[in-house]
Parts: C-alpha cells; sequence; structure tokens
C-alpha cells in the first residue's frame, strides 16, 4: 500500500524490447521519491546486476528517470518539480550518475495519471514517444517528430489526438479532462546527442544541466506525454491546505523576479508566486527568467547585448533544446578580474562555451590560419542576434565547428589542447566540468560540487550581511535553521590556523556540507521542494528573521503522507539516498584521488567571481562580515577538509569508499556486499 | 470562452434555447418521475421563481499566473483528494498561444436561471436558501444522469462529472467543503479566492452582467470593496 501523496507505481519501459511494465514505488520510499527513489532504481537495474562498466550515458543499458515527489500535484507550494536522474553525458571525465529537475505541470500530472515515475531503458530502433493516459501507456510513431524544435513537438503531439483541449470536456477511459497533456521533450540538440542538451517542458521549464536531452536522443525518445485524470490521495486534506496558507502568512512571498514594469508572470503548477516565468514578453514566452533569459547577452569589453535581443534568444535556446547554462556568453556577470589572472579586463561568472568560443578565436587558437575552422559562426558578427542563432543551430546540429561545441566547454578545451592548463586561469571549471555559477567564496558549494556531480546550485544560502542583524545573531539564526545549532558552519575563516580551526577546513565545514548534501538529497531533489525556495534559513520578509526551515518541510509532508516524521528523519532519507549515490559513484571509479578542484581555485583571487562576497568570519572572538573576494583554496586544506568530510559522513578516508557500517545503518546491506564483491568497501575505522 | 454558444442538432444555439428552457424542465422532471425518484422539497422550485445567488466568483484572467493552486485547493476542500478533473474551476493553459489568449478560466456563473437546476431530475441540483441561494449539486441526491452538464449553456459545461463518484458537481462557492477548515458559501471564505497568488480571483455580491463574459473576467487590479 503506498503511502499518501505516492500513487504507488512506477512506469518501467524497456524501449528496446517495446516493453511496458512498472515498479511497486512503496519499495522505494525509503529512498524519499524523486532522485534518491531513482538512485535506488538505478542501483538495481544498471550497477547490482554488474555486467558493464557504467561508463557511457549514451549506452543503451543507461536508465533515464522522470521522478514526482510526494508533494507534487497536492496544492503545496514550491513543491511539484520532476527530478531526472540517470548516468549524464555532460559531467567530465566520468559520466557520472547525477541529477537535474524541472518545474512546469509535469509531475503533478504524472501523479494524476496514477504514476510516481517514469524509467526508461533501452533504445527504440526508430524514434517514439511514450504517451501516458492514466493507465493506458502507448508507445508512439515519433519519426515525424524527430528534427521538429521542442515547441514544434510539443503542439504536434496536442494537434494529433484532434482533441480542443482547454476549450471543451474530453471524455477519457477512466475520467474526463479540460486539460492539454504536460510534454517534456527534446530539440535537435537532444536528438543529435550533444552533451549540451536540455530537456524541455512547455515554453520554458527545462532540465539543462547533466545534458538528458541528449541520453533521450540516445535512445530514440523524442518525449514523453502525459494526461491524468485521476487525484492525488493526502492523509490530511485540512492540513494541506493550512499548511500552505499557515507558510504564506508567516512568511510572505516577495517577487523574486519582478523583471520589467508590465510583465506578467506566470508560476509552476501549485506555485505560490515566485513568478519565475513570463506570460507576456514579446519573446522568450514563459521563459524561465534564469539563465536562458540571460543566454545570449556577450561579456564585456563587447558592448551590452540590448534585452529585445536577449529574449528573443532565449526563445531560440528553449526550442533546440540547449542546456542554457553551459552554452551561455553570460555577459551581464562579468567581473573584474585582480593581478594573478591575467585573462582580460573583466570575465563572466560562468566561463561558458559562448564565452571561451570568442576566447579561444581572440587567442588565435580557433578560426583563420588554425586548425579548427570556425565555420558556420560568423564570429566578426559575434555581438549580433543573429550569431546567437547560428551559434545554437551549429551546435544543435552538430554542424562544421558545432560538432567541437556541442561536446560541452570541457571536452571542447580538451579537444584544442588547452588543457589542464587553462583550468588555472581562463576556464572556472570547478569539478567535473561544471561552471564556477557562484561556488565561490561560499565553500559548500564548491565542495558539494566535488562530492556530488555537477553544479549542486546551492542559491538557497544568503550569507551577505542583513540590515539591523550583528554577525553574531545573524549565524545564531542560520544554526538554528540547520537543526544543528553549530555557528561555526558559518565561519568562512580562510587564511591561518583558524580556517583549519573553524573555518573552511574545519571539521565544521565538513559536517555542514554533509547536512547540505543530505538535506539537498532528500528535501529538494527527493521530495522536489523547489530549488529556488528551499532551504530557507534566514528569512528577510519574518520578523525574527528565522526562515521556513526546518519547520517547513516536515509539515508539509506529514500532511500529504500522514507520518510523523521529524525534519531530522529527513535528513536520514537523504543521508541514505546520498550513500546509495555514493555507491554508485564508486562503482563507476570515483576514489578520493579524483576529488580534485581545478587549479584556479587555488590561485589568490580565485573567488572574485562570487556573487556574494560578504560573508560571516569568526576572528577567535567576535563575528563579523568579511569581504572574501581573495579567498582561494590550499591545497593542505583541502585535502584535510575531505579527510573530515569522509569521516563525517563514514566514509574510508583513504579511498572515499562508504564503510560496511555506514551501509549497514542505513539498511544498505546489499549495497555493502555489491562494493566488496567488487573490491571497493571501505575499511572499517 | 464563456459566452461562446454551443449548437446543439437542431441548429439552435444552447443560450437561445434556454430561453425555452421550460421545455428542458418538463423532460428533466419527466425523467425524474420516470426513475420513480421522488423530488426533495428544496428541489421543487418553479422555473423563473429562483433567487439570485448573493455571491458570484469573477477573475481576471490577465493577471492569473496559471498555477493552478486554485483547481487543486478546490478539488482538496471539496473531495479531500487534489485533482484537475474534479475542480469546479477550470484554468486551461497553453503557453504557445499569445497572451492573453494563453490562461483561459472557466467558473459557473450562478446564473440567474439555472438551468442545470431547472432540469435535474432529482432536485440534487438546487438553488440553497441555506447558503445564500448559491446554485449546489447535493451529492447523495444525484443520481449522475448528467442532466445538469447538458443543461450547462456555455462552453465548456461549468458543471463538472466526478467520474469516480459516478455524480456531478459544481462550484458552491465552498459552501459544501468537508476538508475546509474555514466556513466556506458566499457568506465565508472561497478556497480558491484565498489561495489565488494573483488576485486573480475574487467574489462579488452583485449579479455580473450577462450579456457576455466581460462581467466575469474583468479587470480585478483594484483592491475589493468590502460589499
Ligand atoms: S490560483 Fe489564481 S493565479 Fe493560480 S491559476 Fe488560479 S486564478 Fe490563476
Amino acid at each position: 500500500m503506498a503511502t499518501p501523496g505516492f500513487a504507488g507505481r512506477i512506469l518501467l519501459v524497456n524501449l528496446t524490447k517495446k516493453e511496458i511494465g512498472e515498479l511497486d514505488s512503496a519499495r522505494y520510499e525509503p529512498f524519499g521519491g524523486g532522485h534518491g527513489t531513482a538512485a535506488a532504481i538505478f542501483w538495481e537495474l544498471c550497477v547490482a546486476p554488474g555486467g558493464w562498466d557504467l561508463q557511457d550515458a549514451f549506452d543503451p543499458r543507461n536508465a533515464v528517470a522522470l521522478m514526482t515527489g510526494p508533494l507534487a500535484g497536492t496544492g503545496l507550494s514550491y513543491a511539484g518539480r520532476t527530478s531526472v536522474s540517470g548516468m549524464s553525458p555532460q559531467s567530465w571525465p566520468v559520466n557520472w550518475f547525477c541529477h537535474s529537475n524541472f518545474g512546469g505541470s509535469f509531475a503533478p500530472m504524472l501523479k494524476l495519471a496514477g504514476w510516481d515515475g517514469v524509467v526508461v531503458v533501452g533504445r527504440a530502433d526508430a524514434p517514439v514517444y511514450i504517451n501516458i493516459v492514466d493507465d493506458r501507456v502507448t508507445l508512439e510513431d515519433a519519426r515525424e517528430l524527430w528534427g521538429l524544435t521542442t515547441w514544434k513537438a510539443q503542439e504536434e503531439i496536442w494537434r494529433r489526438t484532434s482533441v480542443h483541449y482547454g476549450r471543451e470536456w474530453q471524455e477519457l477511459g477512466q475520467g474526463q479532462t479540460l486539460q492539454r497533456p504536460a510534454i517534456v521533450t527534446i530539440g535537435p540538440a537532444g536528438e543529435n546527442m550533444t552533451r549540451v542538451a536540455a530537456l524541455v517542458h512547455g515554453g520554458g521549464s527545462g532540465a539543462g544541466q547533466g545534458g538528458f536531452g541528449g541520453v533521450f536522443g540516445s535512445k530514440n525518445l523524442k518525449a514523453v506525454a502525459v494526461l491524468g485524470t485521476g487525484t492525488v490521495k493526502v492523509a490530511d486534506p485540512k492540513a494541506v491546505r493550512d499548511s500552505r496558507e499557515w507558510w504564506e502568512t508567516r512568511w510572505p512571498v516577495s517577487a523574486e523576479f519582478p523583471g520589467p514594469a508590465g510583465i506578467v508572470h506566470s508560476s509552476c503548477m501549485g506555485c505560490r508566486g515566485r513568478n519565475c516565468h513570463n506570460r507576456n514578453t514579446a519573446y522568450g514566452r514563459d521563459s524561465d527568467n534564469c539563465a536562458e533569459a540571460g543566454w545570449y547577452a556577450v561579456a564585456p569589453p563587447a558592448k551590452p547585448t540590448p534585452q529585445d535581443v536577449q529574449l528573443r534568444s532565449a526563445d531560440i535556446v528553449q526550442q533546440l533544446g540547449l542546456n542554457a547554462m553551459e552554452t551561455c556568453f553570460m555577459g551581464p556577470m562579468a567581473f573584474p578580474v585582480p593581478p594573478d589572472f591575467p585573462v582580460q579586463p573583466s570575465v563572466p561568472a560562468y566561463t561558458a562555451l559562448g564565452w571561451y568560443l570568442k576566447k579561444m578565436y581572440d587567442l588565435g587558437v580557433i578560426g583563420p590560419g588554425t586548425k579548427f575552422d570556425t565555420s558556420p559562426l560568423p564570429m566578426q558578427d559575434y555581438e549580433r542576434g543573429e550569431f546567437a542563432d547560428i551559434y545554437g543551430l551549429a551546435i544543435a546540429n552538430r554542424i562544421g565547428i558545432g560538432d567541437l561545441l556541442a561536446e560541452g566547454t570541457v571536452r571542447f578545451a580538451e579537444k584544442l589542447g588547452r588543457l589542464p592548463e587553462d583550468f588555472d586561469t581562463l576556464l572556472r571549471l570547478t569539478a567535473w566540468g561544471y561552471q564556477d555559477h557562484w561556488s565561490m567564496p561560499a565553500v559548500e558549494w564548491c565542495y558539494g560540487n566535488l562530492m556530488d556531480a555537477r553544479d549542486i546550485n546551492n542559491h538557497d544560502m544568503s550569507l551577505g550581511p542583513k540590515p539591523g542583524l550583528e554577525c553574531a545573531d545573524f549565524v545564531k539564526i542560520l544554526a538554528a535553521g540547520t537543526a544543528r545549532n553549530d555557528p561555526f558552519w558559518f565561519d568562512y575563516s580562510w587564511q591561518g590556523e583558524r580556517a583549519y580551526q573553524t573555518g573552511i577546513y574545519s571539521e565544521a565545514k565538513a559536517r555542514f556540507v554533509a547536512w547540505r548534501q543530505h538535506y539537498a538529497t532528500y528535501y529538494k531533489e527527493s521530495a522536489l521542494f523547489c530549488d529556488w525556495a528551499f532551504s530557507n534559513l534566514y528569512n528577510r520578509n519574518s520578523p525574527d528573521g528565522r526562515g521556513y526551515t526546518p519547520e517547513a518541510e516536515p509539515r508539509f509532508l506529514n500532511a500529504v503522507t500522514g507520518r510523523n516524521h521529524t525534519f531530522e528523519d529527513g535528513l536520514e532519507i537523504g543521508r541514505r539516498a546520498w550513500n546509495m549515490k555514493r555507491a554508485i559513484f564508486v562503482m563507476q571509479g570515483r576514489h578520493r584521488k579524483m576529488e580534485k578542484f581545478a587549479g584556479y581555485t587555488y590561485r589568490p583571487g580565485a573567488s572574485y567571481c562570487g556573487f556574494a562576497l560578504e560573508l560571516p568570519v569568526f576572528d577567535g572572538s567576535r563575528w563579523d562580515w568579511v569581504n572574501c573576494r581573495e579567498l582561494y583554496l590550499e591545497d593542505r586544506g583541502v585535502e584535510q577538509w575531505k579527510t573530515h568530510f569522509y569521516n563525517t559522513e563514514g566514509w574510508d578516508p583513504a579511498t572515499g569508499y562508504p564503510q560496511r557500517r555506514t551501509l549497514e545503518e542505513l539498511e544498505l546491506k546489499p549495497v555493502a556486499d555489491t562494493l566488496q564483491s567488487a573490491g571497493r568497501l571501505g575499511s572499517p575505522p | 470562452m464563456a459566452g461562446k454558444t454551443k449548437t446543439d442538432k437542431t441548429g439552435v444555439s444552447r443560450r437561445e434555447f434556454m430561453t425555452g428552457g421550460g421545455a428542458a424542465l418538463a423532460g428533466g422532471a419527466l425523467a425524474g418521475g420516470a426513475l420513480g425518484i421522488p423530488l426533495p422539497a428544496e428541489g421543487a422550485q418553479k422555473p423563473g421563481a429562483y433567487p439570485l445567488s448573493t455571491g458570484y466568483l469573477v477573475y481576471d484572467s490577465r493577471r492569473c499566473s496559471g498555477c493552478q493552486s486554485c483547481m487543486l485547493t478546490c478539488s482538496l476542500v471539496h473531495d479531500g483528494e487534489a485533482g484537475a478533473s474534479s475542480s469546479r474551476i477550470q484554468i486551461a493553459r497553453n503557453v504557445f498561444d499569445p497572451y492573453p489568449q494563453d490562461i483561459q478560466i472557466f467558473v459557473c456563473r450562478q446564473c440567474p436561471e439555472p438551468l442545470c437546476v431547472k432540469n435535474c431530475p432529482t432536485g440534487a441540483c438546487h438553488v440553497s436558501a441555506e447558503n445564500g441561494q448559491v446554485r449546489m449539486i447535493a451529492a447523495d441526491r444525484c443520481i449522475g444522469c448528467k442532466t445538469c452538464i447538458d443543461s450547462c449553456p456555455f462552453v465548456p459545461h461549468r458543471t463538472v462529472f466526478r467520474v469516480s463518484a459516478g455524480k456531478a458537481t459544481k462550484c458552491d462557492l465552498c459552501a459544501d467543503t468537508p476538508y475546509f477548515s474555514k466556513k466556506g458559501g458566499p457568506a465565508g471564505s472561497q478556497a480558491c479566492v484565498e489561495v489565488c497568488p494573483s488576485g486573480a480571483l475574487r467574489l462579488v455580491r452583485e449579479l455580473p452582467p450577462q450579456k457576455d463574459n466581460a462581467g466575469y473576467d474583468r479587470d480585478l487590479t483594484a483592491p475589493a470593496v468590502k460589499s
């Protein structure tokens, strides 16, 4: 019997065998749903049986999972995202098991159709899409959809059924509906198995990081469409509604993305109004106001890209199904460069593909007279909007130099013979080939990248000075929010012995990162609380500054599931799923020796691209906010931090492999047995 | 799309047909009688004898964010389960249509001459004196014949058929909401209005102009005035 909030079934589609089956989702509830459940299924389907090396994300045996969380479709806010998991073609040098997620209405609709998720293995012999209408699941011919943009493909799937969605009630086998199917699809970038391909749902809800669009392409899978006419059962309907009201009253929302005047915002299903999307811009319709909205904005010294050109380009990146973050130009976020980085007057926070391409051109590494022809890109028109069109098309269709760019920034650099040197200066790719984003100086972000398998998007830590608050009081608020009450988790001392005692190399920082990974693995990636809104340790709209973490998460989940879980119980689910992931990484070849940052992080001034530079620092007697723009890492310190981290997690500090005791404590004995057979179980402490 | 007419087999539009509602009532009553279902007291309402509802749900489709929180909350407070199909308010969204056609809102208009009430053979669909004259369906009396659904003069119909329950339902302004911790109905709170983050839904007291849709889909930029 599934717990309320869960549909109880996970769809399992084998495209090679054209088989449609299902898994009992109750078996996976100890992993929390979403990414945690996907990790457990990946282990069962891909790792435990053995027989392959788990290196190539485009191998048909890779299992890609679209999963919901228990809150999707319940009317609770900020909680309806769809998790995407599987081996990722984007990460470098290994295609680690990875996660991404997207908003919109897909997860609620999947749940209303009676499914907690869809897991796809194998490879179809010709393009197909999976069509789900409640219980009825079919593989449909997608040959005529192949080549269509993400937007056209969705419209074509709607058109095919000749139903006037949203105009007339439609009678279905088990119900009736006025809604149109929710569709997640790939564009040409995914079809051509680029490593920079997104999954796109609606106009602009996308899962870009991880490159799962290419995994769909490798499976000949164009889309998954779902229409659900059922309901989501919850344990306590009154408490579900009341908890949303309690939360909204206690922590009123402020529109995080006000945008230009006259913009009418739109939201994901169930959202209380964070307003991440737009309804009425001429271009970028329903765009997420994040990376894609600024995708084509060229970096200084080029002149600023006009906003209408940026918005128009946002359409292109979404229609082609490109990972906006990885392929962007990221001009608006350029920072002055410190002396140790003799690059150019300023560098964008993300040294992504669009920027790096130009840098290589300017340095004469590619282009005329080199062995890397830049056609079809009109490099002389780099600052004109048309460039974005051609650039996007060349990558998505692997035309000319687009074929190299389609491999993503790090592999492009490798092909040009620029590694590892560029890791020291130009290329801010913190770990596994992912963009720096804002991962320094607030180092839990870059540590998280290193221990996980991608940029962890740790937007939720708001650490800068707060009006009317002493720094010491601020860190107390943060510490209370974690429910562990250690203010030194938030000490960003980075020089001298203090850095080792309570600062960025300390045991406290290791515990904080472990907490963050457990929190995110469960609450953000498995229960699928919106990444933009959770966690919330500090909240400027609350009278005492306290955020809604750790109160809101268990309150919402318990109202839906009827459990009596504490916040800590959720962290323990996260720890279980995180250890399951660790075991997958280890079976893919992860070892302590591999967990190394790119060279630039060790150079003085490495944090100059940080977003929030003023961080809490404890000088031995008092707390204060200190500008940490100069923060950089010491190799000895990072190695000490790693030892603390592995010990905190119950992993062998010599190898980073989980120890049997840790896995058994988490009821993962079979996982320990498999690791042992492979010679990859951590030695006992 | 509310206010658009639907043409039946005779070529007579539903709205024109509405003016001949007496015939429809006779048919409905006959059907009820034929099934041997006694008409309950509250259902015995005569054509033309309907007191106006004391509340109307109006909306601003230009302000709506398309979050569909109203839908999920509607089904939750009424049925104890969250659903889209069972919601009495329907938000239909096509992100590829240009603004403002990308979002359409469909709600019951609490018609002055409610054909759903008029034609219901059992009196399940009734005007509730206890609940501010709102037009509502008593589930225990509904036989699932869909007459109220066929009678709704609007496309798409605002009466909703809950397939899982085998019964029709409709917006009652939250009068009958066993899973709502507040008092609902025209004199109380409406879960959809309360949950809407965009100020796109509002309860008003006066009967909106009936000629077309503009009386219901209106500019709600100005704050509500207490009436
Ligand atoms: S709750 Fe408000 S904003 Fe959201 S769909 Fe309903 S009417 Fe629109």
